[in-house]
């Protein structure tokens, strides 16, 4: 039984997304990669989920604001372990255009440890679910 | 009714719209916006694309040994905006169309496109310099004769020197 559930349940990834400040852009290109038919992330078994809780991989975008730093952080320790985070755009990889503004607290990986980077401004599908295809790899070395 | 039935009947013929990606090929559009693809042979330092960069991605310095320039581009702050090839005279710098760029945490900062101008001496004084590449070359006088090619082997002082001996002495006397 031990062996049997991270065998089954790493087919089954619940991604969740977390807008850390983003511009948008990003956001709108992981709806396209989960929504539209034609990228299609749940042939990789992933779903979406609203609720933090039920949540096994964690897409970030945008450059941590100041505004949103502290209910991001909130969100994020209610996601159960062993949890896995893919920063989606260069914002939350470095702060991208935004860096070094007095209005941003990242790059993220300085307040949550980062597993997979896909810069991109924005990143396109595809290398959106590149990520998420490294992300559930990382996801079954630690179930 | 009927209109349901032509509906399947023409998916069924047409296929699936997915992309296969990540389990067959993916392509990618004509004019994408990708990785910055930097080559030094052409590159003539200006340094035009670290001044208009969006996302300060890109960086030049010296290496140690003074060899030459080292171009350094981190794409984890390159915007995918154009402007470094944009504004390149020469062309030097340009995006692909290869937008795979999902890498592991641990190789954050060892995630960067490089390349060296290498300096070559003056042919007068020896003095290091950094080359004039051939595109510029081209671009700014079409048709290069061998006045010009032997003129861009020399440093700008030296160039001076020869194009224009009263005015460069008259600077030495001030
Ligand atoms: S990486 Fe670019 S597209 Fe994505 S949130 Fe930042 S600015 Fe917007
Ligand atoms: S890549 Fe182009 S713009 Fe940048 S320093 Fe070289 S020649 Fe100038
Ligand atoms: S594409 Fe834009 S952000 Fe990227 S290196 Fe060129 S100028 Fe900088």
């Amino acid at each position: 039984m031990k062996s049997l559930l991270p065998q089954i349940s790493t087919r089954s990834p619940w991604l969740y997304r977390i807008n850390a400040g983003s511009c948008n852009g990003c956001d709108v290109e992981l709806a396209t990669t989960a929504l539209i038919p034609r990228y299609d992330v749940e042939r990789l078994g992933c779903k979406y989920c609203g609720s933090p809780k039920h949540a096994d991989i964690v897409l970030v975008t945008g450059p941590l604001t100041a505004k949103v730093k502290d209910k991001v952080l909130r969100v994020y320790d209610e996601i159960p372990d062993p949890k896995v985070v893919v920063a989606v755009g260069i914002c939350p990889v470095s702060g991208g255009v935004f860096r070094d503004s007095y209005a941003v607290h990242g790059p993220v990986d300085s307040y949550i440890p980062v597993d997979v980077n896909v810069p991109g401004c924005p990143p396109r599908p595809q290398a959106i679910i590149d990520g998420i295809v490294e992300a559930i790899k990382i996801w079954k070395s630690r179930m | 009714m009927f209109s349901f039935i032509k509906i399947v009947l023409r998916n069924l013929i047409r296929g699936p719209s997915t992309e296969p990606y990540p389990f067959g090929k993916a392509s990618a559009p004509k004019g994408l916006r990708g990785k910055v693809k930097f080559d030094a042979h052409n590159c003539v330092a200006c340094r035009m694309c670290e001044h208009v960069c969006a996302g300060g991605a890109i960086q030049f310095s010296e290496v140690p040994d003074k060899r030459g320039l080292k171009f350094t581009l981190w794409h984890n702050t390159c915007a995918f905006c154009g402007l470094c090839e944009y504004y390149c005279p020469t062309k030097a710098i340009h995006l692909t169309g290869d937008y795979h760029t999902a890498h592991l945490q641990k190789d954050k900062y060892g995630y960067v496109e490089t390349g060296l101008v290498k300096y070559q001496p003056c042919a007068n004084c020896g003095t290091p310099m950094v080359p004039v590449s051939p595109r510029l070359l081209s671009l700014a006088y079409g048709q290069v004769n061998g006045d010009i090619a032997r003129l861009t082997h020399l440093c700008s002082e030296c160039r001076r020197q020869i194009c224009d001996p009263v005015s460069s002495n008259r600077s030495e006397v001030k």
